[in-house]
């Protein structure tokens, strides 16, 4: 069976980690959010949701994972964490907005590490 | 020294809620999927790990509110996730066949990077440094504590 392009969930891991890295460098100077952070975090946001057009086109080609509920809960929730991340983050005027953004890009990782565990034909 | 935060949900607290949220909405959710899919697998992994989402919930909910009754429901809930990643943590490496499933808390939180194991001491640590600094009469409470403290 033919598999998901690997090239986007590797990026996403790349990136995500990257962006928490950024972002807790930044909460260790002290400093607020800025418009890099917020700017990254978009980037984190379209490479989310270009995987969940691959997805879905997997799934209208008539494959299906172990546990479809599963998967859909994750298409679903993925797109939404640097949104939720980025509401949360701009609440916050000191240090601790770029530390709620570090958990998004964070959290991105490790849902590809998931997605993989989900349905193994989204390889990483 | 910087700003004093504001409430229980700014400040160290914006990063500890948004933990909070993302493990109440994961352990929920995962627990409603699982018991709604296939309950006789693992019935008590499944209603274990439903417990701990509805003790995020709560954990949440209280952190983001703040006020002096939120404050010390979210003592309980925390107080409860850390006896139940200790105890459940305890009893699924004594007993693995009660858990042929994993639940948010076993091996003490080893599938999430043990953060289930931390979050709940650095709830407690951040509950007991509102507790302090309300006692020793501090500055900047939150609305309802204005609304319910009389001048000292």
């Amino acid at each position: 069976m033919s598999c998901v392009n690997g090239a986007v969930p590797t990026t996403i891991i790349v990136a995500g980690l990257a962006l928490a890295g950024y972002a807790l460098t930044m909460t260790a100077m002290n400093r607020r959010m800025s418009v890099i952070l917020l700017g990254a975090l978009g980037v984190l946001e379209i490479l989310l949701l270009v995987l969940v057009g691959l997805i879905v086109a997997k799934l209208a080609s008539g494959a299906r994972p172990a546990s479809v509920p599963t998967l859909v809960g994750y298409l679903i929730a993925m797109p939404l964490v640097p949104v939720a991340a980025a509401f949360w983050g701009l609440l916050e005027r000191s240090r601790w907005g770029p530390a709620v953004i570090a958990v998004a890009g964070l959290v991105a990782a490790v849902l590809m590490v998931r997605l993989h565990q989900i349905w193994p034909v989204i390889h990483v | 020294m910087s700003e004093q935060p504001a409430s229980t949900r700014t400040g160290p607290g914006r990063l500890l809620v948004a933990v909070y949220a993302l493990f109440a909405l994961s352990a929920t959710a995962r627990a409603v999927v699982q018991i709604a899919t296939k309950f006789h697998n693992a019935p008590v992994a499944y209603l274990l790990s439903a417990f701990a989402g509805a003790v995020y919930i709560l954990a949440t909910v209280t952190l983001t509110n703040g006020s002096p009754t939120a404050r010390r429901i979210a003592v309980v809930s925390c107080s409860v996730e850390l006896a139940g990643v200790l105890g459940v943590g305890t009893w699924s490496i004594a007993d693995p066949a009660m858990f042929p499933d994993a639940t948010v808390w076993s091996g003490y939180g080893s599938g999430y990077g043990f953060v289930p194991l931390v979050l709940p001491v650095f709830g407690l640590l951040w509950l007991r440094y509102w507790a302090r600094r309300t006692r020793t009469g501090a500055t900047a409470a939150t609305p309802a504590e204005h609304a319910g403290d009389a001048p000292r």
